[in-house]
């Protein structure tokens, strides 16, 4: 228990018969940045909430450095954090704002003033202790709101969406920023985001959470990558999906029957979830990342496919431009519209080109219907 | 400002300099702006114009004059007229006594008040329609029935002394009816919807996280309310006292109903002026009229 900064033990919480939360384990380690991800009404925020102090949990146990915190209310927790509409105190200049939660901790003229000049050099922003919060820009109030909770020096700091209402230029910076402070100042850090990019960007470990449960805790990529629940799969990154039967079953191998006359063979540690024993004539879906499909011109490469390579041929019906990459779509057999993303096309393509699709048979993901 | 080195900086000087190039096109926009609210407004400010503003000054002008007897001509303008409302022990000790019932009604509505502010804000959206058409619910009562209400509960060995001596608090009967006491709980009571309305409305616009910043902090719920939700409802606060502060000192039914002659307020001194005054006589111009 001591080893990790915030332990979770069956927590849950029920407003009027609506359960937001069931029975959550979660353990965070000290110094790291752990992310909360889901869509809205996941629990995420919940959850946050439940480690601030905000609510008590129905059931569960939440021991915050070892100490069992369950009914402590938030302004005894000594924590830190930053909220989505910033929440400055708008009556309060700079100082005046960093000042309060120092207050509070009773320190000397010298000590309060030396840790605010700390704090607003580690966001960048010395020299501004006399503005009014309505003075700065939407990035500046949320670096001061960041400095305001380090500059307490809490346990934990709690930051609930942060950035989502930022433009996408100062999301991009502050992100980065979040990361260098988090690191520089080692505080164990709580992220709730619905951004998985921000997620996937910032995090040491991501905690994927959907109706009150968690999906999947792991490192970024083990997220991406490894996705062990289809809910996980489908909320991380865009996929194609394509329905078929599975109509036979090898020792490391299912070959699934897409259409009259396309079998796709893939590995059977492909298949997502628990469950990975499947049968013939099960329904299944079959997912591949727009990322991982690459197109070729016909005539290209002719040669018979390499063994582990999934080869089709398709028809160009649309391409978009978006700026660093592109976004084609195609279609196999006039039936399957399938969506690719690359960095370069051919001068020669253009829509209603042919075109040959491939994939490796290792990246297709498969999930039980 | 020292550190510039860093990009949000850059970006809002170079928004000032846009916005400062724009300055001569925003200018004939603000033009057209401002047009267009007063062509909307022309209507009611030339009724206020007529009504009011006209009446006022001239008020104003016939306060200086003296007329002997009836005789318009023989006009002569001076500030006697001034000179003699402010010798009057009588109008300065009954203006003196409308500016304080009106202060003790205000803060008493105060005091009645924020705390029924603070329970709109906290409640949900369903329960604050329920709390504001409550709190509003006065306004519907004619002032002077719900003043003989009052009649009825405070009038000596009325409902209210009848109950306190039963429980043995007093021994005779109160004399909250007649008084200053009385005048101040009407008026209190009158006026104390607008006190709690323009103190929720100031504390709805308070972003409900700051509390919670607050409360992160450590800062108990106490100390959160005197530093952070206090001074930030003060603009709703304000407006509260000012609302029946001049509502209270312009109200005349109350003082009428609940204080009668004992309390002789500088409304009531006015109109009985005016009565007696007009009955025969050209209403002299006073400045009683321009106070009034």
């Amino acid at each position: 228990m001591i080893a990790s900064d915030v332990t979770i033990r069956g927590v849950s919480k029920r407003f009027g018969t609506n359960i937001v939360l069931q029975n959550i384990d979660l353990d965070i380690k000290q110094g790291e940045l752990l992310t909360l991800l889901g869509p809205s009404g996941c629990g995420k925020t919940t959850t946050l909430n439940a480690i601030a102090g905000f609510l008590d949990p129905d059931e569960g146990e939440l021991f915050i450095k070892g100490k069992k915190m369950n009914g402590v209310p938030p302004y005894k927790r000594d924590l830190g954090m930053v909220f989505q509409t910033y929440s400055l105190f708008p009556h309060m200049t700079v100082y005046e704002n960093l000042v309060f939660g120092l207050k509070v901790r009773k320190l000397k003229k010298e000590e309060t003033d030396s840790k605010i000049k700390r704090a607003l050099e580690l966001v960048k922003l010395t020299g501004l202790e006399k503005r009014y919060p309505r003075e700065l820009s939407g990035g500046q109030r949320q670096r001061v709101a960041i400095a305001r909770a380090l500059v307490v020096e809490p346990e934990l700091l709690l930051l609930d969406e942060p950035l989502s209402n930022l433009d996408a230029k100062l999301r991009h910076e502050l992100r980065a920023e979040i990361k260098r402070l988090q690191k520089e100042v080692g505080v164990t850090t709580i992220f709730v985001t619905h951004d998985q990019e921000e997620a996937l960007s910032m995090s040491d470990r991501v905690v994927v959470m959907n109706q009150g449960k968690i999906e999947q805790i792991g490192t970024p990529t083990e997220i991406y990558q490894n996705p062990q629940t289809e809910f996980v799969f489908q909320f991380i990154g865009k996929s194609n999906r394509f329905e078929g039967l599975v109509k036979s079953v090898e020792d490391s191998y299912a070959n699934i029957q897409i259409d009259e006359g396309w079998v796709i063979r893939t590995q059977k540690e492909n298949i997502i979830g628990k469950d990975r024993i499947y049968h013939t004539q099960d329904a299944v879906n079959l997912y591949i990342r727009p990322e991982l499909i690459s197109i070729k011109s016909v005539g290209e490469n002719l040669g018979v496919p390499e063994k582990e390579i999934v080869q089709k041929r398709a028809v160009i019906k649309q391409m978009n431009y978006l700026g660093s990459q592109w976004e084609i779509e195609v279609s196999i057999n006039g039936v399957h519209h399938l969506q690719v993303i690359g960095s370069s096309i051919e001068d020669s393509w253009s829509i209603g080109t042919e075109v040959s699709v491939e994939w490796k048979m290792s990246d297709i993901r498969l999930t039980k219907k | 400002m020292e550190n510039v080195g860093y990009t949000s900086d850059q970006k809002m000087s170079t928004n000032a300099k846009e916005s400062l190039k724009l300055t001569p096109n925003s200018k004939g926009k603000k033009f057209k702006k401002y047009t267009a609210a007063i062509l909307l407004l022309a209507p009611l400010l030339l009724f206020i114009l007529a009504f009011f503003v006209v009446p006022m000054i001239y008020v104003f002008y016939l306060s200086f004059i003296e007329v002997e007897g009836l005789d318009i001509s023989n006009a002569s303008y001076s500030i006697g007229n001034y000179l003699t409302f402010f010798s009057d022990p009588y109008f300065l000790r009954s203006l003196w006594m409308t500016v304080k019932v009106s202060v003790y009604a205000v803060i008493i509505a105060l005091i009645l008040g924020y705390p029924i502010a603070l329970t709109m804000a906290k409640s949900s959206a369903r329960m604050r329609g329920y709390l504001t058409l409550l709190v509003a619910s006065p306004l519907l009562i004619s002032v002077v029935v719900r003043n003989f209400g009052w009649y009825l509960l405070l009038v000596p060995n009325g409902v209210i002394d009848q109950f306190l001596m039963k429980l043995g608090i007093i021994d005779s009967p109160l004399k909250l009816l007649f008084s200053v006491e009385g005048v101040v709980i009407g008026l209190a009571n009158s006026f104390l919807p607008f006190m709690v309305l323009s103190i929720a409305t100031s504390l709805y616009n308070i972003d409900p996280s700051l509390e919670k910043a607050s409360s992160i902090l450590g800062t108990s719920p106490f100390k959160t309310f005197l530093t952070v939700t206090l001074p930030l409802s003060l603009p709703g606060v304000v407006a509260g006292i000012v609302l029946v502060f001049s509502m209270s000192m312009s109200s005349y039914v109350t003082p009428a109903l609940m204080g009668g002659a004992n309390v002789p307020l500088f409304q009531l001194s006015f109109m009985s002026k005016l009565i007696r005054y007009s009955a025969g006589h050209l209403v002299r111009p006073s400045p009683i009229f321009y106070l009034a």
